[in-house]
């Protein structure tokens, strides 16, 4: 068995692969193939590139005749729709245009008037998705995959390694984790959880031999302006930063699942932990207050 | 864990549809169709009316499914059987040997159900299988246990097992000779072996293994020709027989090819004397649009068993007597093609060969050869699906 830590960037941060392979050639192999479908994923989604799938979807925007997707953008949106669906409306492929009224470099709260004038952008239910033809109907909507993407790409590296022959495995992008597998020796990996107050101090270390973990929090983008914080993740109802949790994480088979429901809560607020414990996946919250709450202890996980 | 709550089942659902995302829950079915059909036996070598030798049609069922950390797995064989095989065989007029088919083609059908389960338990990775086959005259039950250990340090793979078979024989053709009503057997098979990878391209496979057969040996449907008594008589074997074996393999992959070689040896004894040697040689032909093609020629060669004889003057002392070809001296060649091909969670193959045995592929020289060696074209057709 041959080991090997591979790191790369993409999807807008580090992203890395620790892999076990049976000999040489099928590990550089597997980390090459990993590595391609990651960048495959990122560029048919991403919102930067033109030529992008995303991009073509989006240049559609106001056409009534809409356009018509492929098979793999079919069942994401059809992902998004059940997200929306299970969050009653709050995870919402359509709320990345209210960015346009967020500038977390500059932080600077929006001009008045500016979240209206983008809100009627926004709402999945204004969507006319029938498999396979998607109408944006208002000119200026947009769709973003950056609420799921790099959660479906983790999965997706861990189809094509698994194919491949590699079981030992661990796929991390941009801090959300798959597991392919135990270590060869049959121990767990162990996983931090990092304070989302002190990103270098790990507030909680799980062991994963399968599966999935995703966090999400306020850290990711924020700015602080007369004492409240303003993050990144907005409330597609008012466009509003929503205040509560400060970090979130989820485990779950697939990392597309765990992340999704690390969203979903942190949108939620302060009924997140509600929503997480009647969700039924082990879990576990930073609140704005620095309290640690969750399931996750309870599967025989240490939480320090 | 709670409940799955309808939104995880929701969310998981749609997850689950994405395609190449529902790894963790992959179920595997296969199914294998073969066609083996025997040549028949040339005039000069058969005494009275040349009848069709066996016909074998097999299908094959399959499905694996992952149960968390473990797997289980269900075979489902149907095969039917038809055709004469070999009575006797009695000299000729010019003293060759004469094979004595079993006159009326018969018609069997075997039923063979296996399960199997595996499962880590650290630091091997195990698995048991159980086993149920029956066909009219014959009833057999088996189990087994393999561990498997990988030692990542040196690059070694460790595998070792133990299967145990039961089997009870009911003879219900030709019945009015001086045969048994019923009998059984037991089998008893030890096995380890070691893959070790030599370099990135190269892997190398040692096994040992040793069977232990105690019971009713003996084919209840052969009869062997004394010349004294210008009769037949019951074959008779020992009721014990030891076998060990020991095989190498080596498999190399050619980088600028894509293909692999790939070289197998094994040697066989026993303690009825039979030692034989198996070489096969196969190129796996890597080829655009996920298409592999696997040409392969196989030789074999063994000795007789001590009690073995075309026909007999007289009955042996220790009582002992069998005239099956597949105890007699022999080689055989085969040659075989194999292609298979993948689309996406579907994958099918097929593979044709040929096979004839015959005195003059034996290692050493053989005096008489047994009339009966056969000689078959084999078909298969295979078809997975992944979902």
């Amino acid at each position: 068995m041959r080991f090997q830590h591979f790191s790369f960037h993409a999807m807008g941060g580090p992203c890395s692969l620790q892999l076990f392979a049976r000999d040489e050639a099928l590990l550089q192999r597997a980390a090459a193939t990993a590595t391609v479908e990651v960048h495959r994923i990122e560029a048919k989604y991403s919102r930067y590139k033109e030529d992008s799938v995303l991009s073509r979807i989006n240049a559609s925007a106001g056409d009534r005749a809409g356009t018509d997707v492929d098979p793999e953008t079919a069942a994401l949106l059809d992902y998004a729709a059940a997200a929306h669906e299970q969050s009653d409306g709050l995870f919402d492929a359509t709320s990345g245009v209210l960015r346009r009224a967020w500038d977390f470099k500059a932080r600077k709260l929006p001009q008045p008037g500016q979240l209206e004038a983008l809100l009627p952008l926004v709402g999945w239910h204004k969507l006319q998705w029938r498999k396979p033809r998607l109408v944006l109907p208002h000119k200026g909507m947009e769709l973003d995959f950056g609420g799921f993407g790099k959660e479906y790409a983790a999965d997706r590296a861990a189809g094509v390694l698994a194919a491949m022959g590699v079981h030992h495995g661990l796929i991390e992008l941009g801090g959300d984790i798959r597991v392919l597998g135990p270590q060869p020796d049959g121990s767990p990996w162990r996983v931090g959880i990092r304070h989302p107050r002190a990103p270098e101090t790990p507030v909680a270390s799980i062991e994963l031999s399968s599966g999935a973990i995703a966090s999400s929090g306020d850290y990711e983008r924020y700015f602080e302006l007369a004492g409240r914080r303003y993050s990144h993740i907005l409330d597609p109802h008012n466009g509003w930063p929503i205040e509560g949790l400060a970090s979130v994480s989820v485990l779950a088979e697939q990392c597309l699942v765990a992340g999704t429901a690390t969203t979903i809560a942190m949108l939620k607020g302060h009924k997140g932990r509600d929503w997480l414990e009647q969700l039924g996946l082990p879990w576990l919250v930073v609140d704005a207050g620095g309290s640690v709450e969750g399931s996750i202890h309870s599967i025989g996980v240490e939480v320090s | 864990m709670k409940n799955t709550s309808k939104a995880l089942a929701a969310l998981t659902q749609a997850a689950l549809a994405l395609p190449g995302v529902a790894l963790a829950a992959e179920v595997q079915s296969d199914y294998l169709f073969s066609y083996y059909k025997e040549g028949d036996i040339s005039g000069s070598k058969s005494a009275g009316n040349a009848s069709e030798r066996y016909e074998i049609l097999s299908h094959m069922f399959r499905v694996v499914a992952p149960l968390g950390d473990s797997a289980v797995g269900l075979n489902l064989t149907y095969e039917t059987m038809s055709g004469a095989s070999p009575w006797w065989i009695q000299p000729g007029t010019n003293g060759a040997p004469q094979v004595v088919m079993s006159g009326a083609s018969i018609r069997e059908e075997r039923v063979d159900l296996q399960g199997t389960y595996s499962l880590p338990v650290a630091p091997f990775q195990t698995a048991f299988t159980l086993g149920y086959s029956t066909e009219d005259d014959y009833e057999a039950i088996n189990a087994g246990v393999e561990l498997e250990l990988e030692d990542d340090e040196n690059g070694v793979t460790w595998t070792g097992g133990l299967g145990y078979s039961s089997d009870t024989i009911k003879p219900v053709q030709l019945t009015g000779f001086d045969r048994i009503d019923e009998d059984d057997k037991s089998t008893l098979t030890l096995y380890g072996g070691a893959a070790l990878v030599l370099n990135a391209n190269t892997v190398v496979q040692g096994s040992l293994s040793y069977q232990k057969g105690d019971g009713y040996l003996t084919d209840p449907y052969k009869r062997i020709w004394l010349t004294s008594t210008a009769n037949t008589a019951q074959e008779s074997r020992p009721d014990g027989r030891q076998s060990w074996a020991a095989s190498a393999k080596l498999r190399h992959f050619l980088t600028q090819q894509n293909a692999a070689v790939h070289v197998d040896y094994r040697y066989y004894h026993d303690d009825w004397e039979i030692d034989a040697h198996t070489l096969e040689v196969a190129w796996a032909q890597s080829l655009p649009d996920n298409l592999r093609i696997i040409p392969s020629l196989r030789w074999y060669s063994q000795s007789q068993a001590f009690f073995y004889a075309p026909y007999y003057n007289a009955p042996r002392g220790d009582g002992f007597g069998s005239s099956d070809y597949r105890l007699s001296p022999y080689g055989a060649l085969s040659a075989r093609v194999d292609v298979s091909k993948a689309v996406g969670a579907l994958a099918f193959g097929g593979g044709l060969e040929y096979y004839k045995a015959s005195k003059d592929f034996a290692l050493k020289s053989v005096d008489v050869e047994n009339p009966a060696l056969i000689d078959y074209w084999s078909v298969q057709l295979r078809a997975t699906y992944r979902f």
